[in-house]
């Protein structure tokens, strides 16, 4: 990884901006993290807390791993 | 005596001591300064070498200390100081820090998180993933309860003369929540569209981010929102309160100030006449700042805002006097008729035609009456904003040529620089350290100007220097118009006249309450505080709003409870969170070429689009934690939400003292060799640990660098134990252990991965524990006797670790993974020998509270009647700190009884 890991607060941070364009990537289908990550043109570990954040507030759940060992994740219905 | 024991800490040892104080009968009070006890054995997974279920064993007695009659828990508590009293008992001090929810309504239903806008690292889960500044610990919590993180208020709110909550709709339009951003402005003014262009923004002012590359643009922000709104809400969506309130109240004038008052006094059901000289309501607004600036649809669409709510602004209605509010029969009156006359420069030839006061153009100019300009030649005198409203003016209107003549130099002009840069690019110039003598003209009309040169010399009152006239350097520039902009002053007859007020000038009123002299007749804005600022008359209109509803629902008007705010977070405080920013380009000016915009009078400022304003609410730092959006209000079914809370000092009289405060865990950072912080995959075990428990943060065990099951993962031993070079020579005692249940686990939860420990010795001395650490190996775990010398990233997120193959003659070997574990070691928590004011709690020599008799009485410490229990003490595992907290309980409950007999 080449370029300077920003800071864990602002990652987090971020959150609140870009969680509707990490659902919205996922309107088209389950994706990996690296590939919600090429949508969104953001590093894969920060996707990674996006993700989480995601799924630990019930946006969005996993289905079973892909090959290559990478889960895809799938929007949840909101009730 | 308040309790027979005092018990700092509700991790294992602190819970097990109460528990046993409790069922022996003694009265305990346990003090944890997290919102939940437990500790950290709640956040394990399993415990070795039993591998039961951490959170099994830990939530009953959580639970059973919390309930336990005789035991009363004390959460978000910090023990600031204990003193020992000559007869033995002790005297504690602890701050309960405000959670802003009443524990009692609360449920636990997690509503509140969901809806909150901040997120933060969660601590429980070691920044594997954020929470919220509105959270429940953890699932497993006790007690069970929201609480909300606020440092403080942050700068920008705090600064609002109207208290509108800055950061909250910042953090508001970050979310995409748009309509939410508005309605929270609307909670506390009226006015977001004028306030989106015209404010001067002390928020921005003062807004952290302006210590990295700019301040996050509220004032736009605000803006944006309001636009959006309006183009939605062609008319408020709202009527008159249904709750009425006994009380007429008379406002005299529209401005700011007096709607402001106004729309406060509506909502809380008062009936509210506003009387308004002018022909249309919006004072200054409408009549002084230039449509460029603050367009009439704007100002009448904030208008209607007060209006929906009944109130009736009576225009073209001069009020002659306070008398006859009186017996109009108003049980209140709120003067809020600002500055409407520009002060006079008192110089030769003022008063002939062409010569005009800035109040006078702009008004006219607003009006719709604007004079031809083109092809004259135009002196603006003065150096404030309103001049240069005045010259921007003059140059829309055809100017030939615009002029503003300061007596001082830009250093000290009153107006702002992005003021003066624009009227600059639109082609106003300036001449400074110059001041008017005389008006010349020729048959009653202005033909020029006689200014002189000036020189600084010593500063006045106002800090700025003097200007002093040069003699002999006056001359004569033509010119077709002047307009005199030296300073505003209030018209006074209202008041000068009524014998109970009096006075020429400003009113004089009560700072606090804006109270006149008489009793049921308020005061504020411009007209009594001199020329300001639309948000500061606001401020000042709300202000005489809460005391007028004191008065008129009888209560005391002795401003308790008024000022709701907190102290400001520091910027040295924000700025210190983190390690390093990323800052985005500053935004830049956002305004409409001035070779374009100087024609005509359609808005120069450019809005945001939906995109701009959320990366530009995006740079926030939420500096006070919780932004006050209020969506946690309006979530919470069982209205628990208390932004009224305060932290509160108790003192308590106690016999005994434990002190339970457990271990800090060594900082992986402290390591950078290891690339913790640097590289994504390399973890600390306590993370692992979240990762294996049954409410962990992912869904399985993931690299965090991108989510992917690892397929080799490697466990660094003794990281920060026994290691002279970080000032730790001790033995953690439970790494060892705690990786090999954690490579137990993973071979469960990932059956395909490798794991690999390397160790320097495998200390497995406790009962079972031997046995555990050959199950491992018999498991398939790998065991490599190497002392890891640093990790280097490898392609692909893996690691390459480098090692003394100490097993192989100590060659230096390389081996990769692509997860990498830092088992960190415990260090002591040297806060507990802090607490203690008049007494010495000894340090033994590796920092933990001493034990002065560790062979015969274990926790007896150097102050007699404090007992040390668990890890305060010494690095120890879950059964042992058990056993060393009741120990501390026995000596503890002997005291007591001592103390009693
Ligand atoms: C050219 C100009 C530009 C400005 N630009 C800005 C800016 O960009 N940002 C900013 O924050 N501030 C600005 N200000 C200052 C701001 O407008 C004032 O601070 C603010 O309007 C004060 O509010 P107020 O309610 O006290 O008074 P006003 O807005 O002056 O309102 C008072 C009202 O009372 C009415 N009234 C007076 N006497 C009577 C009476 N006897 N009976 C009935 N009605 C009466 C008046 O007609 C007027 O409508 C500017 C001021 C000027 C002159
Ligand atoms: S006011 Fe907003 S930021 Fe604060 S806790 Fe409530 S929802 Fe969260
Ligand atoms: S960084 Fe955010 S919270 Fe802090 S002062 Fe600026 S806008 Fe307000
Ligand atoms: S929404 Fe209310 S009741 Fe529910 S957890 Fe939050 S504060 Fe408690």
């Amino acid at each position: 990884m080449s370029e300077e890991r920003r800071d864990l607060r602002e990652i987090v941070r971020d959150e609140m901006l870009v969680r509707d364009r990490v659902l919205a990537a996922l309107e088209s289908g389950p994706k990996t993290v690296p590939e919600i990550a090429a949508e969104l043109g953001a590093p894969s570990y920060e996707v990674m807390h996006w993700v989480m954040a995601a799924r630990k507030y019930g946006y969005l759940g996993e289905s079973l791993p892909t090959e290559d060992g990478y889960y895809r994740y799938t929007l949840k219905a909101k009730e | 005596m308040d309790y027979d024991v005092l018990v700092v800490g509700g991790g294992t040892a602190g819970m097990e001591a109460a528990l046993s104080l409790g069922d022996m009968g003694y009265s305990v009070l346990l003090a944890e300064q997290q919102a939940s006890i437990g500790g950290t054995m709640i956040l394990l997974s399993k415990v070795f070498p039993t591998l039961d279920c951490a959170s099994c064993i830990a939530t009953p007695k959580m639970a059973a200390a919390f309930h336990h009659p005789q035991v009363t828990t004390w959460t978000s508590t910090e023990v600031d100081e204990i003193r020992r009293d000559p007869d033995g008992t002790f005297r504690a001090s602890l701050t309960r820090k405000a959670t802003c929810v009443d524990p009692a309504k609360c449920t636990g239903c997690q509503q509140c998180e969901l809806a909150c806008t901040v997120a933060i690292p969660d601590q429980f889960n070691f920044g594997l993933v954020g929470r919220r500044a509105a959270y429940i610990p953890f699932s497993q919590a006790v007690p069970k309860k929201a609480v909300i993180d606020r440092y403080g208020d942050s700068p920008c709110t705090f600064a609002c003369p109207a208290g509108i909550k800055a950061h909250g709709y910042v953090s508001l339009v970050r979310s995409g929540l748009f309509d939410a951003a508005m309605e929270l402005i609307l909670e506390d003014v009226p006015i977001p569209g004028c306030l989106g262009r015209a404010c001067y923004a002390p928020c921005e002012e003062v807004c952290s981010r302006r210590e990295l590359e700019g301040e996050v643009p509220i004032r736009l922000l605000k803006r944006f929102v309001a636009d959006r709104y309006y183009a939605a809400h062609p008319e408020p969506a709202y009527g008159a309160p249904e709750q009425r309130r006994d009380g007429r109240v008379a406002v005299v004038g529209s401005g700011p100030a007096g709607l402001a008052a106004a729309y406060d006094l509506a909502r809380k059901g008062y009936s509210v006449t506003i009387f308004e000289a002018a022909e249309q309501a919006g004072g200054m607004l409408r009549y002084a700042i230039p449509s460029y600036r603050l367009p009439n649809e704007v100002v009448d669409r904030d208008i209607a805002n007060v209006t929906a709510l009944g109130v009736e602004i009576r225009t073209g209605h001069r009020v002659e006097s306070i008398g006859t509010l009186e017996s109009a029969g108003f049980d209140a009156v709120f003067l809020a008729c600002g500055t409407s006359r520009d002060r006079a420069l008192g110089i030769e030839g003022e008063d002939q035609e062409g010569v005009v006061s800035s109040l006078a153009f702009l008004n006219r100019v607003n009006r719709g009456e604007a004079p031809d300009l083109r092809g004259k030649r135009v002196v603006v005198v003065g150096g404030g904003n309103v001049a240069i409203d005045s010259a921007r003016v003059a140059r829309r209107l055809g100017a030939q040529s615009v002029t503003i003549q300061y007596r001082r130099t830009r250093d000290e002009m009153p107006a702002f620089a992005w003021e003066i840069e624009g009227a600059v690019e639109e082609g106003v110039s300036f001449e400074y350290l110059r001041a008017p003598v005389r008006f010349v003209g020729e048959n009653g009309a202005l033909t020029g100007v006689e200014s002189i040169d000036m020189r600084l010399g010593e500063p006045d009152e106002s800090g700025r220097r003097r200007p002093v006239p040069v003699p002999g350097s006056e001359r004569i520039s033509a010119a077709d118009l002047v307009v005199t902009a030296v300073g505003l002053e209030t018209v006074s007859d209202l008041w000068a006249g009524d014998p109970r007020v009096g006075g020429r000038g400003t009113i004089a009123v009560d700072p606090l309450t804006l109270q006149t002299t008489i009793l049921h007749v308020f005061a504020g804005g411009d007209c009594a505080t001199g020329p300001t600022s639309i948000v500061a008359a606001l401020g000042q209109g709300r202000r005489a709003a809460y005391f007028i509803d004191c008065l008129l629902s009888g209560r005391p008007l002795d401003g308790d409870g008024y000022d709701h705010r907190l102290a400001p977070v520091s910027h040295e405080v924000v700025l210190g969170r983190q390690a390093s920013y990323r800052t985005a380009p500053a935004d830049g000016k956002r305004e409409r070429p001035g070779e374009e915009r100087q024609h005509d009078f359609t808005e120069t400022e450019l809005a945001l689009d939906e995109q701009q304003a959320r990366a530009a609410a995006g740079r926030c730092l939420d500096c006070g934690g919780c932004c006050e959006c209020h969506q946690c209000l309006k979530a919470c079914p069982a209205e628990a939400i208390d932004f009224s809370q305060r932290d509160r000092v108790e003192q308590v009289h106690i016999g005994s003292v434990v002190v339970s405060t457990g271990f800090h865990l060594f900082d992986a950072l402290r390591k950078p060799q290891y690339g913790y912080g640097r590289y994504p995959n390399v973890i600390t075990a306590m993370q692992m640990d979240r990762l294996l428990t049954p409410t962990r943060p992912y869904d399985t065990v993931l690299r965090p660098s991108d989510g992917r099951i690892p397929e080799s993962i490697a466990y660094v031993l003794c990281t920060g134990s026994r290691d002279c070079g970080v000032g730790n020579d001790l033995c953690s005692r439970v790494c060892c252990m705690y990786s090999i249940k954690q490579a137990e686990l993973i071979m469960g939860a990932l059956p395909l991965a490798d794991i690999t420990i390397y160790f320097i010795d495998i200390r497995a001395f406790g009962k079972g524990f031997d046995e555990f650490y050959e199950q491992a190996r018999s498991m398939g775990v790998y065991f490599v006797k190497g002392r890891v010398a640093r990790i280097e990233e490898a392609e692909g997120d893996n690691l390459a670790l480098v090692y003394e193959d100490i097993a192989n003659g100590g060659k230096v070997a390389r081996a990769e993974h692509d997860l990498v574990v830092l088992s960190v070691g415990l260090l002591p928590n040297q806060d507990a020998l802090r607490l203690f004011s008049n007494g010495d709690l000894r340090a033994d020599e590796h920092h933990y509270v001493l034990e002065i008799d560790e062979d015969q009485t274990p926790a007896r410490t150097s102050i007699e009647g404090v007992y040390a229990a668990g890890s305060s003490a010494a690095v120890m595992d879950i059964p042992d700190t058990i056993l060393h907290a009741a120990s501390a309980a026995a000596l503890a409950g002997a005291y007591v009884e001592r103390l009693k007999a």
